[in-house]
């Protein structure tokens, strides 16, 4: 869009009312790395990591390496909304967190399951990496807590963030409070930014992803939900070359009963595409056709090389991943 | 579009990759004049002072907590990840009686007690899948 034609589009944006100018000015101070450092309005929350049994426990429950100090692991549990200053919360460190874990989660994704549609390799990528997957990490399987409020007489080792009053939605900026959920997830992303700058870089955080985020189990074949199967299908085939599919009946009994089981197949040509059970002619047609497609979806390379590997060492014997067409397109 | 998405989130599955105590906290309380803390911390192999040390140390991953409980009898009270916690009294316990209670406080998961019927639990789907009749060879009578 050239800028001739966003001009109208700009003009007809409604100007803010004056609080809310205000408010837009107030933020725009805040968010901003400066070197000053922005007015406190509650008292710093604990910064005597030392002082705190918890956070030894859990630098040891996470096997982390000696090398990572506990200071910044009693900073990595400091959400910004505890305290704005940047120097002394968790923002930068969650942000490069984040960045390695959605590229390590994403990479092992399209790697193992090279023809995933869009949608749902977004989706599996927040089941393993998204805020609501870490704060299950964190507090169901690494056991943080959450302090109550940040004060300066909290335990350093408990998450510490400004609650989000009951009721009300999260505003842009951490200001007006968090969900616990949302703080949770910027503390374990934190951590791992915390291994990238002291474990040693990249080798360590892949190997920390592996054994703590993609060893969680989930399952992408349940994750689909295809409107029209039997026409995306089709649509497929005509891509890809194949015979157009056709459904025959494998099996059946009760027809004439209250309790009929039908089971069809879906053939390109001579070749079984897909084969699912039903009530109905319809259903068990409808079934092997989704059935079919989640089987060219869910293709997995039996050989699978990360990329990221190259990054460690350059000279590392590397393989291509597989490259998909991509989805299909009605 | 025709494919949608049913947005799920991934289950944890502990030791499957990193293995995470589920033990995180052991509350060790104890009466300074009662008899029954003996064990405790009042013969001349007290707990707390001869053993608890080496076993916190070989526990680095839980936090100890010491603290008097007084006129009451001692105990020992686990708090796990799950947010559960275990008591266990240790009234006239020995020394070597009181750490196979905070062991076996430390080796538990946290989770309420309960008969396992069958002896496979698993999140993952069956290899072989479910028995349908209408494959493999027919059956003659």
């Amino acid at each position: 869009m050239t800028l001739k034609r966003l001009r109208p589009l700009l003009r007809l944006r409604p100007v803010a009312p004056p609080s809310q100018r205000l408010l837009i000015r107030s933020v725009a101070t805040t968010t901003s790395i400066s070197t000053e450092p922005p007015v406190r309005t509650t008292p710093p929350p604990c910064r005597t990591p030392s002082l705190s049994a918890k956070l030894p426990a859990l630098h040891s429950r996470l096997s982390l390496h000696p090398a990572y100090p506990i200071e910044t692991l009693a900073r990595a549990l400091v959400h910004s909304s505890a305290d704005a200053d940047h120097r002394f919360n968790n923002h930068t460190l969650a942000t490069l967190g984040d960045s390695l874990l959605q590229y390590l989660v994403s990479e092992h994704i399209l790697t193992k399951f090279p023809r995933l549609p869009t949608a749902i390799h977004q989706a599996a990528i927040d089941a393993y990496a998204g805020h609501e997957a870490l704060d299950h990490l964190g507090r169901n399987t690494w056991g943080i807590e959450v302090a109550y409020a940040p004060v300066a007489e909290v335990d350093a080792g408990l998450l510490q963030l400004k609650r989000l009053p009951p009721g009300e939605a999260p505003g842009l900026t951490p200001d007006s409070g968090v969900t616990v959920e949302y703080a949770m997830a910027s503390a374990v992303r934190a951590i791992i930014g915390g291994i990238y700058l002291h474990e040693g870089g990249l080798p360590a955080v892949r190997q920390f992803t592996r054994l703590h985020i993609l060893s969680r189990k989930l399952d992408v074949e349940k994750m689909f939900l295809i409107k029209k199967p039997t026409l995306e299908l089709s649509r497929l085939c005509a891509r890809e070359g194949f015979e157009s599919p056709v459904a025959r009946l494998h099996a059946e009994t009760g027809r004439l009963s209250s309790h009929a089981v039908f089971v069809v197949g879906v053939y390109s040509g001579k070749n079984l595409l897909g084969e699912g059970h039903g009530g109905s002619l319809q259903e068990a047609r409808t079934r092997a056709a989704v059935n079919a497609l989640k089987a060219w979806y869910l293709y997995s390379p039996l050989e699978k090389d990360l990329p990221s590997k190259t990054l460690e060492d350059p000279k590392v014997e590397f393989k291509p991943a597989f490259i998909d067409a991509g989805e299909v397109i009605i | 579009m025709p494919v949608k998405v049913l947005p799920a989130v991934s289950k944890a599955q502990n030791g499957v990759g990193a293995f995470v105590l589920q033990c995180k906290r052991l509350e060790f309380n104890y009466c300074d004049a009662a008899g029954s803390s003996r064990g405790m911390k009042c013969s001349d192999r007290l707990f707390l002072k001869h053993c608890l040390p080496q076993f916190a140390k070989q526990n680095p991953a839980i936090e100890m907590h010491v603290a008097p409980r007084p006129s009451k009898h001692p105990i020992i009270r686990g708090v796990y990840i799950n947010g559960r916690e275990k008591v266990i009294c240790v009234r006239n316990l020995e020394h070597n009686q009181v750490l196979k209670k905070a062991e076996l406080l430390r080796n538990s998961s946290g989770l309420q007690l309960r008969k396992l019927r069958n002896p496979v639990q698993s999140i993952n789907d069956s290899v072989r899948g479910i028995f349908s009749p209408f494959h493999g060879p027919k059956h003659a009578l």
